[in-house]
């Protein structure tokens, strides 16, 4: 493929190297004419010097047949401004990179919708869900980065013998708002159909709106066990994300913030979440905030040898499972030796989601999910696709095939048996690999 | 677009009893629950939206001014409407004055075109000091009323 990368700093390049590697054919646009030289030098792409958001500069990089552009430069701005340009010079696909989360909500102005993006995405929103991820379950389903973030998937351990056990999913009235997304009983993981039955003991996900998700796990889980101590190191955007999606579930969170500003601005903005104005480079002060007793420590202030400094005393004082965001690619090898069990990297989070972009016809992004034979795809609905010509329950889809969201008009709704799909939603949907083909044919014009 | 256009009456607050921001949001909400504006299962949705909204940066504009709003697909219309706060109410503005006269909006996502129009026309009636004065000092919902009437038919705006 053909793809376009406005910005060649650390994520661009990185960015960049990864898609060469794969086969793709790649050039980067940067303004600065040493730095474009030296990454002409250092890989196997074609670069031009200029302003991402100059008409004439888009040209000479041949945007106009280009199937994806990313606008990765590190100014928001520039980024929407270039990745709309792109798109309306021909470009299939473009996504933009942003940091302030203003961009990705559309109370006041949708701007995604306005500059016709496909994605706007936060380096610093991907890895805190990346966090998020590895606290829950490894495996379980992400679909945060899908559908603008506005579903919720949560998993619930089925421990208490109940009415909606050993019950077709189809004949229970309590997962009517919600849908069932998978699950997994004695580690083999599908995807749940109509038919299915819950038993004793299952690993399921609840896929919905938040509110309707709780109430569902409300009803399924009536004692819940004690909380999880999250405590995590570092206020920034990552950090603040981070407790916001766990201080909503089942986890106990302290957040570490040095500043006093930020530290006001999160004590605004969070609800459950604890916010402690201290140094969490220091051992005495993870010492005085008992550390010791978290299940989990996340490192996550900015600075890599800070967040591993802080990760390692954090082990050493007792916390159970050390996590920490590591940006720097050399120092991945190491960190596991310190004990430092999770490290996550922005620019390899924000890697895997491009990969999942680079594709044909009506699939606008997917990605596997670990440990499964499950692929979650996001899927533009095309004029004409035969998905659109009946009501979703007269769709026919493959039997592990879940349609679990479809997005109109900028919102978000979990899909019902007559919901119909136009042209112009976008769907979230879980497929199983096998039968990967014969769903995307439902969503297929002319062959393409 | 004019104020008529999105406003509902029925649920006008000129005394606006709670004394934080999310307690004046959820009253206006209530009102509008109240005027069928809004489906009573929706409103603490709603709320939450519009605090959500709010978290991204302040919609209280200055001069005592707040526009809370926010999108959601339970309305199939755009409903509005107006609260006064005799006290003044902290709503981290930008000029760090109380807030005293809210406008509060939900549109349906569908009609973004709508949604701002209306947040326009908000913004543009409130440029008038006389009308924002008047409507402080309303000692009912029927005042209001008619000062948003009068708004409409362009008697504020020069």
């Amino acid at each position: 493929m053909r793809i376009v990368v406005l910005g060649g700093g650390t994520v661009g390049t990185s960015i960049a190297d990864l898609l060469c590697r794969n086969g793709h054919s790649v050039t980067v646009v940067d303004n600065d004419a040493a730095h474009a030289r030296r990454i002409n030098n250092e890989m196997d792409v074609r670069t031009v010097c200029g302003s991402a958001s100059q008409s004439s500069v888009l040209f000479q990089a041949d945007i106009i047949g280009a199937d994806v552009c990313l606008a990765v430069t590190g100014d928001d701005e520039v980024n929407i401004v270039s990745a709309s340009m792109a798109k309306g010079m021909g470009a299939r696909r473009a996504i933009a990179r942003v940091y302030a989360p203003v961009f990705r909500d559309l109370s006041t102005f949708d701007y995604q919708g306005h500059f016709n993006i496909d994605r706007m995405l936060s380096l610093e929103h991907l890895s805190a869900m990346e966090l998020a991820r590895g606290i829950r379950n490894p495996g379980s389903i992400t679909l945060e980065n899908f559908a603008r973030g506005e579903l919720e998937v949560q998993e619930v351990v089925i421990r208490e013998e109940a009415k909606h056990i050993n019950v077709p999913l189809k004949s229970l009235d309590l997962f009517k708002d919600i849908r069932v997304g998978s699950i997994v009983r004695e580690n083999k993981m599908w995807i749940a159909g109509a038919e299915d039955e819950i038993q004793l003991g299952d690993r399921i996900t609840l896929i919905g709106e938040r509110d309707d998700v709780e109430k569902v796990k409300d009803a399924i889980q009536k004692h819940r066990g004690t909380k999880p101590g999250v405590v995590i190191a570092g206020g920034g955007e990552t950090g603040y994300h981070l407790a916001r999606t766990l201080e909503n579930e089942d986890y106990a969170v302290v957040l570490m913030e040095r500043n006093t500003e930020r530290c006001e601005f999160l004590a605004n903005h969070v609800s459950r979440t604890t916010v402690v104005q201290a140094d969490a480079t220091r051992r005495i002060i993870l010492e005085e905030e008992r550390v010791g007793t978290a299940d989990y420590f996340v490192a996550c202030t900015g600075d890599d040898e800070n967040n591993i400094m802080a990760g390692v005393e954090a082990r050493d004082i007792g916390a159970k499972h050390v996590m920490a965001i590591i940006g720097r690619p050399d120092y991945a090898n190491v960190v596991g030796k310190l004990g430092i069990g999770l490290t996550v990297s922005p620019r390899d989070v924000m890697a895997k989601q491009i990969l999942g972009f680079l594709n044909t016809g009506p699939v606008i992004s997917n990605m596997s999910l670990t440990g499964g034979d499950i692929d979650v795809y996001e899927i533009e609905v095309l004029e004409g696709a035969l998905a659109s010509e009946h009501v979703l329950a007269k769709v026919p889809f493959p039997s592990s095939c879940l349609i679990a969201a479809v997005m109109q008009q900028g919102y978000v709704r979990v899909p019902r048996a007559d919901t119909r799909l136009k042209p112009g939603d976008v769907v979230v949907a879980l497929i199983e690999e096998s039968q990967s083909e014969e769903a995307l044919e439902q969503f297929r014009v002319n062959g393409r | 677009m004019k104020f008529s256009d999105f406003m509902n009456v029925k649920a006008i607050k000129a005394e606006l009893t709670a004394e934080d921001k999310e307690g004046v949001i959820s009253e206006l909400v209530e009102a509008l629950v109240d005027a069928d504006a809004i489906k009573e299962e929706e409103r603490d949705n709603i709320v939450k939206a519009i605090m959500k909204r709010e978290e991204l940066g302040s919609t209280g504009i200055g001069r005592g001014i707040a526009v809370p709003h926010t999108k959601h697909p339970s309305v199939d219309q755009l409903v509005g409407t107006v609260g006064v706060s005799v006290e003044g109410v902290d709503f981290n503005s930008l000029d760090g004055e109380k807030v005293q006269l809210l406008f509060l909006l939900v549109s349906p996502p569908d009609r973004p075109g709508d949604h701002l129009r209306a947040l326009e026309n908000i913004s543009r009636q409130l440029r008038d000091d006389t009308f924002c004065r008047f409507l402080k000092q309303s000692k009912n919902a029927d005042d209001i009323q008619q000062l948003l009437e009068e708004a409409d038919n362009n008697q504020f705006v020069s």
